[in-house]
């Protein structure tokens, strides 16, 4: 018995010793299905994977994947709500959207969601990210993320900031985040003006220009993340915003060639298509479209055909007394194929996106806005008439409408009949691409009256966003 | 025993001998070492194995029974034949009580732990122990959020002890740490636990105080619950079976407008909205096929009397040295909601053997099978209270003048929802829920496997090893489906149908093992030690992937590997924990007199952040059995109490349940771009992120009043909890992808429990026993976030109607003040944030008028309007101030009954289905709608009935109008049951029958409008934590009677 009770006792303790104990690697599991952002940066795949998950972030339905295209459309004339359905931009329709609105708190959230990551992104590069791909492919990555940051802080300008071209930028504008954010921590932080922003959203451009490759290997690349020409692309319509017309043609003469056809001769060959229902459909990958967000089945969907063009259910149908009834847009216009008179309800939808699930790409630029940025900022920066503005918007027109072709007779009354027909001209040609409030803005214009909507004066606290609620509970020295 | 020897007449005559057998009576087993002595004598003998004794007594004595565990009886017998049947007592200071890693007496027990015994829960047409466990115990509240089958109950100890955490007690089944709560995702409920068979349990401990939850360091905040499952006993075989079948029904239906009201009401309103026009919007009648009125009882269509079966079966015995028992579970059970339903197969073996004098071992298997079967959504479940589809609004809301079928017989749907009959103008944007439930499916299968495995070491007789190894797993798998034919678009003339299906599998895995040392060693006879030693690992995998298809290729397919035209994922889940304890215990008493219980855990927890992957959670009580005193009897306070026992306790410990896996960490997500890879911060960590800590405090006595026949407890307790996780708010500019966790808050609990069991009376024939409990809590938010002093949540993502403000209890009520129905206009009266009254009017461009008839104009001069920013204000507590229940039992020859009601006090429910319910939109409406106001002067509850008015009766904005008192005593559980006399059972070969009929959920006293005060909307959700006492289109709840019996061989 004695014998067996030593046996036994020393099986026991045995299994007892064996198992008395801690998994200490399990305290520190690692994780299955996503990456601990500590280790973001130790390879090259995950730096470029970091690289095109910035592009995700103004992909996002918030920004430029639609949401900021349709604020820019609906804030102004061309649409009529159908659904007053405040969580579809009802608010920003009526001209009523308040700080807790949630157009005005999303897109705040998004940009800074952006530029936070492109911070974190830089930071990240500059400890350590740079060593693992090389300079030359961090220097290119870190321009793309500059042109991010810089395309997010623009449009931060467009909906929440005074313009530029009211006083020269001396408006109180936006929290300047330059710095990566990744733990809790005081985020106070007082606005600098809106002429300091746009200087960081021109200096973030300029590096981009210098960092960026000046082409990429297919031509899905070169429409869905930036090159150099794209950062020029984007800084003409940043100087236009700021109405400093000189540095508009400086840069524009970078990519558009002295003479038709008008094309960039050096990077990405930009070139208007013959017809520009082509730049509308798959693979949506032509020389035109400068910047484009893709859409498949398989990644988020764009919004701008449910809001647009759902037909008989969209959230806003064309406001018929909009610049579809304007009589200077021929019914032979090319462009004019993208209205669609659904007569079921009698209302008129666009069909620039026109697939369901909505896996249309999502514009940001297209080429013929450079030439009627060049052509624009030729004659404001002279005052005066000239021959290539003329063809420049030529350029654009006649592709569409080939029975009109302007000259200097167009304009007897000079420089403001050309101002009026180059906005003419940008409304029918970016209707539903989300330039309409922005050229409102940079010119100080009311937004005309629509429905029973009223017109709102410049100087109405309604014709720019307030600042987004949240940033006010949570940020102290926010003080706007 | 002195009392009753007192009593004893001596008279002596002739010696006679009496035979009998004595059985328990829970379980109708014979109770073998029953002490039967002949009262006033020393002549006494013990029942064998079978129960059975024999004893020689003067004529005319009386026999005293007496055993562990059971309340001792006198009987004198009338012949020579004497059945004695034993009755357990609750409150019997001997009996086991299960506590972390070991058992003790009630006796030696310091901290406050109230035990329910397995018998208690039993009979009633559960599908999960915890719904049984109301009122059964002071200072825990359960409430049945709804009648969807399997809900995981809310189930609080001592108030709610968490507000972004779980605030579920941690429940611990034959000491492995058990999964629970909502593990399917049907639309039917799927409770982990429901794999333990309330047949099965022989007792329920909860553990409330400091003391006796301490040893789960940082797991303890909310309460510990010990589940034991039934062991053999060592004797022949016994088998035995439980079956029980019944009914269920719904119960408090509100009463809504039939198809001529309907009509009525409906023209009447679009004729003050100034629309009428017969051709493009009226409401009409409609015939059916067979030429009558449709007049449609949407809630008879939607709801049933459930039908239900349920089998045990079990058998158990053993040897010396080996016992088993094994069950094995079938039951059908349906719910009151058409096609919900509860079907569960189980089986549960275990054994425990002897090896020798040093070595003990047992194995314990369960295996259960659950389907958890609903085809539609009951809206019901925490997140649904807005579903398009669910049963709770549907039945109140669909006009009575629809049918749910067209003339020829197929379904009456549209592409937006079901057809509207002669409702011209009417967009009815809900669904027919009659081919959902024809062919639709929600359901959730559990397959549940539960065993341990333990070996003990006694080297020595005072120490003992063991080591024990258990396993939890549970797979979950879920199948849906949506039919084609009333899920379809129309483009271009074109019908497609937009049928989809999917399903999804997601595998829970928990292994536990600990080990532990126990030291139980007397010093100088008086000093009573025992030291325990332990060290536990426990490690949670989830893992769960599925597929979702849209589009069927054809219309006959109804399952989800058929034909489709779209696929896609659902339910990707992949995450891991683990939890490493090292715990001590130290128990010590001095002559049973005075006790001491410390103890002190280590945990490490993987959830925790890198800074505090450790913590200690220290706990001590310590109590004085004051009748052990001298004193106590000099002074003679021993004629009034036969025990009093003070305790006192403090521990601190932490909650973790509910944090997410990787909660601390910074994690970046993987996703595309232009079909390219991409990653991006996905969520901020904390790396010193920790359990949120509770300081428990308790102090109180229990007492035993005439030797005993009275006993009870009285407690006072205060939990301070700080610590609590928050996701930190920052401003959106600092562009942090999530809002990180930090452990920031601070609220406590604090209250009274008392309880009292009392023998009240106890004749021959007849006994009357009773336990009442009520336990008072008051519950205050210290601190939230620095800079907010209160957060609004709100119910299923839509309606915000609750609040946590510092300084007030966690969910209160947001709501806005009105005040009445302005005689004059027959419009609404609102009262604004600053108590000035304001009306409402659907009719025109501008909505808000003060009294005067002007517009109210806000503060900037701008046309106002009533906003629950500006407007809403702290309307009261959803959590009961008062909470209790009170047991009464009885017993008559062979006749027994049991009475449970509970209730709960001193809260508010907010019956937001009443708003739903009064909508001037297409919507049908409770019959109170029909007192609203008509003529200049008239006083109506109701204003002006106006078509598409969704602002006056409370849809669009939480009204007090639709608040009330929740306060209610319930007729929970009668019990009634008659056992067969066993001298006719032996002819039939059973050693004992009783059959019984119950009822639940008989009646309630409340003034609260709804069909059940014991309502959330929120259920156990984390969220439910900050909006109890939501009643948002919720399903009502069941009333219950079943018919079994229960029978031993």
């Amino acid at each position: 018995m004695k014998k067996m009770k030593k046996k036994y006792l020393l099986i026991i303790g045995i299994i007892l010793f064996s198992s008395y104990a801690c998994k200490k690697s399990a305290l520190y599991p690692a994780l299955e299905s996503s990456v601990a952002s500590s280790q973001n940066f130790i390879s090259s795949d995950r730096i470029i994977a970091l690289v095109n998950g910035l592009y995700t972030t103004i992909r996002s339905t918030a920004l430029y994947g639609g949401n900021y295209e349709i604020y820019n459309e609906v804030k102004c004339d061309n649409w009529i709500n159908a659904t007053a359905n405040s969580n579809a931009t009802y608010q920003t329709w009526t001209e009523t959207v308040s700080s807790t609105s949630s157009e005005v708190t999303s897109l705040w959230a998004q940009c800074y969601l952006a530029i936070n990551d492109c911070n974190v992104f830089i930071d990240g590069m500059n400890n350590g990210g740079t060593a693992v791909v090389g300079t030359a492919l961090a220097t290119n990555y870190i321009g793309e993320a500059k042109f991010i940051r810089a395309a997010a802080y623009y449009a931060l300008l467009q909906m929440y900031c005074q313009a530029y071209t009211l006083n020269g930028g001396t408006s109180p504008g936006l929290p300047l985040r330059l710095t990566g954010n990744s733990v809790y921590g005081n985020s106070a932080l007082a606005p600098v003006s809106v002429a300091a922003i746009y200087a960081q959203v021109i200096a973030d451009l300029n590096a981009a220009e210098t960092s960026l490759p000046l082409t990429y290997a297919d031509a899905s690349t070169n429409t869905t993340r930036a090159h150099r020409n794209t950062a020029i692309a984007f800084k003409t319509r940043v100087y236009l915003s700021m109405g400093l017309y000189s540095n508009v043609i400086t840069e524009a003469n970078k990519i558009v060639s002295a003479t038709a056809p008008y094309t960039a001769t050096s990077g990405v060959a930009f070139a208007l298509q013959p017809v520009i229902a082509n730049v509308f459909k798959a693979p949506y990958t032509t020389t035109e479209s400068i910047l484009s967000m893709p859409f498949f089945t398989t990644e988020t969907r764009g919004n701008e055909g449910d809001y647009f063009n759902s037909v008989g259910t969209a959230n806003y149908y064309l406001n018929p007394a909009g610049i579809i009834a304007d009589p200077n847009w021929k019914t032979t216009d090319a462009r004019r194929a993208f209205i669609n008179l659904v007569t079921k309800v009698n209302h008129y939808y666009l069909t620039k996106y026109p697939l369901t699930p909505y896996t249309d790409w999502a514009n940001v630029m297209r080429y013929s806005e450079v030439l009627l940025n060049l052509s624009e900022a030729r004659v404001r920066s002279t005052g005066t008439l000239d021959a290539q503005a003329i063809a420049l918007l030529n350029a654009v027109h006649t592709r569409s409408d080939p029975t009109t072709t302007f000259t200097t007779a167009s304009f007897p009354a000079g420089v403001d009949d050309f101002y009026a027909k180059i906005a003419e001209e940008r409304n029918i040609e970016f209707l539903g691409e989300g330039l309409r409030w922005s050229d409102l803005l940079r010119l100080q214009l009311p937004i005309p009256a629509k429905s029973n909507v009223p017109s709102i004066p410049v100087t109405s606290a309604a014709y720019i966003w307030p600042i987004s609620n949240n940033e006010e509970l949570y940020n102290p020295l926010i003080g706007r | 025993m002195c009392f009753l020897f007192f009593m004893a007449s001596h008279v002596h005559a002739q010696t006679r001998t009496i035979t009998g057998t004595v059985i328990g009576k829970d379980d109708g087993l014979p109770l073998p070492g029953v002490s039967v002595t002949a009262l006033g004598t020393k002549t006494g003998t013990q029942t064998g194995v079978d129960g059975s004794f024999s004893i020689k007594i003067e004529s005319g004595g009386s026999l005293v029974f007496k055993s562990i565990g059971f309340t001792t009886q006198t009987i004198k017998p009338t012949g020579n034949k004497v059945d004695v049947v034993m009755i357990g007592l609750s409150n019997d200071l001997n009996e086991v009580q299960v506590i972390g890693y070991g058992t003790q007496s009630r006796r030696e027990s310091v901290g406050n732990i109230a035990t329910v015994k397995g018998s208690d829960v039993i009979e009633e047409p559960v599908q999960n122990f915890e719904q049984a466990l109301a009122g059964r115990a002071s200072g825990v509240q359960i409430t049945i959020p709804n009648g969807v089958m399997n809900t995981p109950p809310v189930f609080h100890i001592r108030g709610i002890n968490s507000i972004s955490l779980s605030a579920q007690p941690l429940i611990i089944v034959d000491g492995i740490a058990s999964f629970d709560g909502n593990v399917g995702g049907g639309e039917s409920g799927s409770n982990a636990l429901a794999n333990i068979n309330p047949n099965d349990i022989e007792s329920i401990d909860v553990a409330k105080d400091g003391a006796a939850t301490a040893i789960y360091g940082s797991r303890a905040a909310n309460g510990v619950v010990f589940i034991t499952t039934k062991k053999g006993k060592k004797g022949d075989a016994v088998v035995s079976l439980d079956t029980w079948v019944g009914i269920s029904q719904p119960f408090r239906l509100p009463k809504v407008l039939d198809a001529n009201q309907y009509i009525a009401i409906k023209n009447e309103s679009i004729k003050n909205a100034g629309l009428y026009n017969a051709a493009t919007l009226s409401a009409n009648p409609i015939n059916d096929a067979n030429g009558n009125m449709v007049n449609t009882d949407w809630e008879k269509l939607l709801y049933r009397t459930g039908k239900s079966y349920n089998t045990t079966a079990s058998i158990s015995g053993g040897t010396d040295r080996t016992t088993y028992y094994a069950s094995a579970v079938y039951g059908n059970q349906q719910g009151i909601i058409q096609t919900n339903a509860f079907n569960n197969r189980g089986m549960l073996f275990n054994i425990d053997h002897k090896l020798n004098k040093y070595i003990t071992l047992g194995l314990k298997i369960s295996y259960y099978d659950q389907l958890n079967l609903a085809n539609i959504s009951s809206g019901s479940l925490p997140g649904e209270a807005f579903d398009g589809s669910g049963v709770g609004r549907l039945a109140v809301l669909l006009p009575p003048n629809v049918s749910p079928y067209n003339l020829d017989g197929s379904y009456s749907t549209t592409t937006s929802g079901i057809g509207i009959g002669n409702n011209y103008g009417f967009s009815i944007v809900y669904p027919n829920p009659i081919p959902q439930i024809d062919h639709d499916r929600r359901n959730n299968e559990l397959y549940h496997t539960a065993a341990n495995l333990y070996i003990a070491v006694k080297p020595l007789p005072w120490i003992t090893l063991k080591t024990s190894y258990g396993v939890d797993n549970i797979n979950s798998t879920n199948d849906s489906f949506s039919n084609p034919f009333s899920n379809y678009t129309v483009s271009g003339g074109v019908t497609t149908n937009a049928a989809s299906a999917s399903t999804s599998n997601t595998s829970n895995k928990r292994y536990s093992w600990d080990n532990t040392a126990q030291f139980d060693y007397t010093f100088f006879q008086k000093n009573n030690f025992s030291l325990l030693l332990g060290n536990e690992q426990q490690g949670t995998t989830t893992v769960g992937s599925g597929l979702t298809r849209s589009i069927l290729s054809d219309q006959t397919f109804d399952v989800i590997q058929a034909g489709y035209v779209n696929i896609g994922t659902t339910g990707l889940v992949n995450t891991k924990n683990y939890l490493v304890s090292f715990f001590g215990r130290l128990n010590y008493n001095f002559d049973q007199k005075y006790f001491l219980s410390a103890t002190l855990r280590r945990d490490g927890y993987s959830a925790f952040g890198t800074d505090s992957k450790f913590g200690y959670f220290p706990g001590l009580g310590v109590s004085w059995s004051i009748t052990k005193e001298n004193f106590w009897k000099s002074i003679g306070a021993d004629k009034v109490f036969s025990s009093f026992k003070i305790r006192a306790s403090y521990a601190r410990v932490g909650n973790n349940a509910g944090l997410a896996d990787y909660a601390s960490t910074s994690t970046s997500n993987s996703s595309l771009y232009n079909t390219h890879p991409t990653l991006l911060p996905y969520t901020n960590g904390n790396n010193s992120l920790a359990w949120e800590t509770s300081k428990k405090n308790d102090i109180g006595f229990d007492y035993g009043i005439l030797n005993d026949r009275i006993t009870g407890e009285v407690a006072y307790y205060k939990n301070d909890i700080s610590g609590l996780i928050f996701n930190v708010p920052v401003s959106p500019s600092y562009g942090l992808a999530s809002n990180p966790p930090d452990n920031i808050g601070a609220m406590y609990n604090k209250g009274f429990e008392f309880s009292i069991n009392a023998d009240i009376i106890r004749s021959g024939s007849f006994r009357w026993t009773a336990n009442f409990n009520i336990s008072f809590n008051t519950n205050k938010i210290t601190a939230l976030i620095p800079g907010t002093n209160s957060f609004t949540y709100s119910t299923s993502g839509s309606e915000t109607a609750s609040i946590n403000t510092v300084g007030k209890p966690v969910g209160d009520l947001w709501i806005i003040k009105t005040a009445g129905v302005d005689p004059n206009n027959g419009r609404r009266i609102f009262v604004n944030g600053q108590g000035k009254n304001v009306e409402y009017t659907f009719l025109g461009t501008t909505h808000w008028y003060n009294m005067d008839g002007t517009p109210y104009l806000n503060a900037a001069g701008q046309p106002g309007t009533i906003n629950q920013t500006a407007d809403s204000r702290d309307y009261g507590n959803t959590s009961p101030k008062e909470l209790g229940g009170l047991t009464n039992t009885f017993h008559y020859k062979n006749f027994d009954l049991n009475v449970l009601l509970t209730y709960q006090l001193g809260f508010y429910d907010y019956y937001g289905t009443q708003a739903t319910m009064t909508d001037q939109r297409f919507f049908n409406n409770s019959t109170i709608i029909l007192d609203h106001w008509t003529t200049p002067g008239q006083i109506a509850r109701f204003p002006q009935v106006v078509f598409g008015d969704n602002v006056s009766n409370g849809t669009t904005l939480p009204l007090d109008i639709n608040t009330y008192r929740g306060d209610f005593l319930k007729v929970k559980t009668v019990n009634f049951g008659y056992t067969i006399p066993k001298s006719f059972l032996t002819k039939l070969g059973m050693s004992s029958l009783r059959v019984y009929v119950t009822g639940q959920n008989l009646f309630i006293i409340t003034k609260y409008p709804g069909p059940d005060p014991e309502v959330a909307s929120n259920g156990s959700s984390t969220n439910g934590n900050s909006s109890g006492g939501i009643d948002r289109n919720t399903a009502a709840n069941s009333r219950t009677f079943t018919a079994g019996f229960s029978v031993k061989f």
